[in-house]
């Protein structure tokens, strides 16, 4: 089987809105490993400041934690989580302590670490599937 | 169009991506990414640049603070995650709000909207010399600055940084051209980057003077001039 056969298109990840990462990076894979790799690169930082936030009961600081992560999963058209991350930002806005949203914390810091394995394996098939393509 | 930009953006592929959509544009070009305020405003203290794409929330101080600190009026393009930011983009006149991630069609519509340079930006902006007061061009407006106001004026490449007691202005000139058009009565070109009023002097040293705690430096070919020029017992 020669090169011709290989798939022109990548296939992502169901969980991934395939038409938002067109309307940002057409089909330029290429790019979006470069835009994978940055993200995947700084993530661990700042879901430590998520959690860090949490661990010192700082409302304001785990609200401006969430919401400076937000974005990356509009880059990475995990649309859903993206919604979650503001639905969680608004809840900070509303509450008193951090006490009272014990449960939402863990549900989105559960659901962060999937997103980025999502990410991670997405990035390693981009990786192999754009080094194909050379 | 060719206008200087910076990225002010705390999140790594956000500045990333913006700077990429700024290079294919062929329009603009980036002159610096700081994820912080303090680091952004220090680069412009002594830079002009003629568009920021500003983030609101950054660690320490926000977006809107930096543009309640800057000393003079870039158009801004504020781009963030949060829609409820528009009313107060609408309230500092920023040219566009881009929502966090923009499509590259969106971002070149942001430019679309940035009104061209007046026709006469390129040209001297001081309009009227008198003797007592010079008028610039600054932010749009023509501003009067009474000679007895200004302390120094200082070259900012293509601009020129006026500095009163109260504030800065400003404006595109050259410290050559300002030589020819300002008082000779109270200005005096000190260096190459340095006009100063010479009724401000608080104290001369080796090679340099003060004036209002900054310290201005004395060119060997200046020197002599501005000796004589003062009153020196």
């Amino acid at each position: 089987m020669g090169s011709e056969t290989l798939p022109k298109q990548f296939i992502f990840n169901e969980k991934m809105d395939k038409e938002a990462l067109y309307s940002l990076y057409t089909d330029d894979f290429a790019y979006i490993e470069e835009i994978f790799a940055t993200i995947l690169q700084h993530f661990d930082a700042d879901f430590s400041s998520i959690q860090l936030a949490f661990e010192n009961d700082s409302l304001e600081d785990l609200k401006k934690a969430v919401h400076k992560l937000k974005p990356v999963f509009g880059y990475t058209a995990l649309l859903d989580t993206q919604s979650h991350c503001k639905n969680f930002e608004d809840l900070c806005a509303d509450v008193q302590s951090v006490s009272e949203i014990t449960e939402p914390y863990t549900h989105i810091k559960n659901e962060l670490l999937e997103a980025k394995d999502i990410i991670q394996n997405e990035y390693a098939r981009l990786k192999t599937f754009n080094a194909n393509q050379l | 169009m060719s206008l200087t930009c910076i990225i002010v953006e705390d999140l790594q592929v956000a500045a990333d991506y913006l700077n990429r959509c700024c290079e294919k544009s062929g329009q603009l070009s980036v002159k610096g990414h700081f994820a912080a305020v303090p680091e952004a405003l220090a680069f412009l203290n002594s830079n002009v640049v003629d568009l920021i794409f500003l983030d609101v929330e950054m660690p320490g101080a926000t977006g809107f603070d930096l543009l309640d600190q800057i000393a003079y009026s870039p158009k801004v393009i504020l781009t963030t995650s949060k829609a409820e930011y528009a009313f107060d983009a609408f309230e500092y006149n920023v040219t566009d709000f881009l929502k966090k991630p923009f499509t590259y069609q969106r971002f070149l519509d942001a430019l679309k909207k940035i009104p061209p340079a007046p026709s006469d930006v390129t040209e001297n902006t001081i309009t009227e010399t008198g003797i007592d007061h010079i008028f610039i061009k600054s932010d749009g407006k023509l501003i009067r600055l009474n000679n007895e106001d200004i302390l120094y004026i200082e070259s900012m490449g293509d601009y020129v940084k006026f500095v009163t007691g109260e504030k800065k202005y400003i404006t595109h000139n050259t410290i050559k051209n300002l030589e020819e058009k300002v008082s000779k009565q109270s200005f005096i070109k000190v260096h190459r980057s340095y006009i100063i009023n010479i009724d401000k002097i608080s104290n001369i040293r080796e090679n340099g003077l003060f004036i209002s705690g900054k310290e201005i430096p004395i060119s060997k070919a200046h020197k002599q001039e501005v000796l004589k020029r003062l009153n020196i017992i």
